[in-house]
């Protein structure tokens, strides 16, 4: 499903040449996968992962998303890829404060032009799903970490995307939530057929993952 | 993401910034208030020119002399004591016979008296083309004809008021109630004899005006005095007693060429036929009707220009506003914009989203602008301003349009600055 090649990401500098944050990496991810990309801290992980969910654009190489080049897609090309085939799981839960739990989960859906019942109806069995459907009404601020995250991956399935990007999913949360939320991504990759990609730095989380890709100074290590 | 979804949000951002927005509506409000004040005036002004013109007739010259207290040297005061006589209209009439009107009028002032009841009042001597411009009136009896005014017949017309269908409130507070208006309202003078100056004069004819709303004098304004006891010129001239301008003269000569095209040339050729007569040297003027009208109105154009410039100053305050607004608001959701694009919002729903906003703190500002000049306006309609009768509900929805567009223009940079943030910097801004 996911085919990288030579993929490179240079972030301007004013005065150095720039900062090279992926050095002609290549990588290969089938679908159905469960992925974890490691690695420490500013070695490229999360520009990685930014670069496969459609928010970022590579420098140089190719990323070939179900065989077509996306590297030259459109800012607009790409939000509407991002809306039809990624969900995002992010560590900090990246949520509308203002908005309630089942409002966040319509969002996508309607970015992606679905109708204000179907949404509703679709969010309400997401967040029973996650186990949240006692809290629907509440706004964001009301809920507890795990229940935010929980949120979150709602949001994330509401389009029935084909890959879930989750970048350090559980860092924001204790031991008994962050198990659960794994448990929540292993289940959506073994029983949804999910294609699971997650960044982390957590070697523990990474060995609950089918394949661990370790990245290291901007390279794929072996 | 469809309309209803993006008005949505856009009122939970205004509700969230009550003091922010209410700024912006304040200024927008002040702007529409004048735009809606400045559409009635002009409003009113083209109005009343078009029907003044309809009125009078498309070619209409008045021919006046000028005022005999505006001459200041001898000369001037030998020369103002020639006037203007009803054989220059007649010998107008011979040459122009292809004009549609030659009206010459003549108004004096005398005493009116029928039974007990005495009045001063103004009487004017027409001819039978008076008829031909301004006839608004439903006739009772019979109009001065050819016969009385060869033959001096001692006959008048009366003119009716023809009062309110609903009285205005400002008429409420304007109490004043003309006698004679009065008196002919309860007493029917078709067919009676009555005393004008020291001689009797049969009433032929009562010619009743429309109602003051349907009666397009109403709202012609100032200048368009008339008198309400109209007689045969001739007989006016030779045996009303009473006191006139014009002494043996008359007061002036409505022209109408018919069309409006022809105006200038009879000007000029009905200013030498006069020349001619009168040996050069009488003080007259010959008018474009449309040229006095416009001259009345130019006090209210002034003020007009006033309001105008306020109010486009008003509404671009508003717009920066708005602007303002805007980009603060930028600045506080910088986070948010990144969750949306991450989620799939293109850079166009972004850019809509605050667009929409802007043009909504724009829309309500125009609503509550609307309604205080609404108020405004009527109460300056009733305490008499009749310009400001004139007020169309179009006006509000112009005004209203004018206060969305600001938003829509002053939302563009702020928009656009939205759309172009990147998403992963958005994502990462605390």
């Amino acid at each position: 499903m996911i085919k990288c090649q030579n993929l490179s990401k240079t972030y301007p500098l004013k005065k150095s040449e720039g900062y090279r944050a992926l050095k002609g990496l290549d990588l290969k991810i089938e679908k159905g996968e469960f992925v974890s990309i490691c690695g420490p801290s500013g070695c490229g992980k999360s520009t990685l992962l930014n670069i496969l969910g459609f928010l970022d654009i590579p420098t140089g190489g190719k990323y070939l998303f179900k065989n077509t080049d996306v590297t030259s897609f459109s800012d607009n090309q790409r939000s509407v890829l991002r809306r039809q085939a990624a969900g995002f799981v992010f560590q900090s839960f990246n949520l509308l404060p203002r908005l309630s739990a089942q409002e966040n989960v319509k969002l996508p859906m309607l970015y992606l032009g679905k109708n204000q019942k179907e949404a509703s109806a679709k969010a309400a069995e997401l967040l029973e799903k996650v186990g949240l459907a006692d809290k629907r009404e509440n706004s964001i601020l009301e809920l507890s970490g795990g229940e935010r995250q929980r949120v979150g991956i709602a949001r994330a399935l509401a389009n029935e995307p084909e890959m879930l990007f989750a970048d350090e999913p559980t860092g924001n949360l204790d031991s008994v939530n962050s198990a659960e939320i794994m448990k929540m991504l292993a289940e959506l990759n073994k029983k949804g057929g999910m294609t699971v990609i997650m960044v982390t730095h957590d070697s523990k989380l990474a060995s609950l993952t089918d394949r661990i890709v370790k990245i290291k100074d901007g390279e794929v290590a072996v | 993401m469809n309309l209803a979804e993006i008005i949505r949000t856009a009122l939970l951002e205004i509700k969230n910034h009550k003091m922010r927005s209410f700024l912006s509506f304040f200024a927008i409000s002040i702007g529409v208030i004048s735009i809606m004040y400045t559409l009635t005036l002009i409003y009113s002004m083209n109005y009343r020119l078009k029907k003044a013109v309809e009125v009078a007739g498309p070619g209409r010259l008045n021919i006046e002399l000028k005022n005999r207290w505006e001459a200041q040297t001898d000369v001037e005061r030998k020369q103002a004591n020639d006037t203007l006589t009803y054989e220059d209209a007649l010998s107008i009439r011979k040459i122009f016979p292809e004009l549609y009107m030659v009206s010459p009028y003549f108004d004096k002032w005398v005493s009116f008296s029928d039974g007990y009841f005495r009045e001063h009042i103004g009487v004017r001597g027409i001819t039978t083309e008076w008829r031909k411009r301004g006839w608004v009136y439903k006739m009772r009896g019979r109009f001065i004809n050819r016969y009385d005014i060869e033959n001096n017949q001692r006959v008048c017309v009366v003119i009716e008021d023809g009062g309110w269908l609903k009285k205005p409130k400002w008429l409420k507070f304007w109490s004043f109630k003309d006698p004679f208006q009065n008196y002919i309202k309860h007493n029917e003078l078709l067919g009676k004899t009555i005393k004008l100056g020291s001689s009797l004069y049969k009433v032929v004819g009562i010619l009743k005006e429309p109602p003051g709303e349907k009666n397009p004098k109403t709202f012609i304004g100032i200048g368009m005095w008339e008198p309400k006891i109209l007689a045969p010129i001739s007989t006016a001239q030779r045996f009303l007693g009473g006191w006139s301008q014009s002494e043996g003269g008359i007061d002036g000569i409505n022209v109408d060429t018919g069309r409006e095209e022809t105006i200038s040339k009879y000007q000029r050729l009905i200013e030498q036929v006069i020349k001619a007569r009168h040996g050069r040297t009488m003080l007259f003027s010959i008018k474009d009707y449309r040229e006095i009208i416009k001259d009345q109105m130019a006090d209210k154009h002034r003020d007009m220009m006033t309001v105008m410039i306020i109010g486009i100053i008003a509404i671009l305050a508003g717009g920066i506003g708005i602007m303002n607004v805007s980009l603060a608001t930028i600045y506080s959701r910088i986070k948010e914009i990144g969750i949306r694009r991450a989620i799939g919002a293109t850079r166009w729903d972004i850019m809509r989203q605050f667009m929409i906003e802007a043009m909504m703190l724009g829309f309500f500002g125009g609503i509550a602008g609307v309604i205080v000049g609404f108020a405004g306006i009527e109460y300056l309609a009733m305490k008499g301003d009749t310009d400001m009768m004139m007020l169309r509900w179009w006006m509000a929805l112009a005004a209203i349009c004018a206060a969305v567009l600001t938003g829509f223009l002053a939302s563009i940079y702020p928009a656009r600055s939205a759309a172009r943030l990147d998403p992963i910097d958005a994502l990462r801004y605390e």
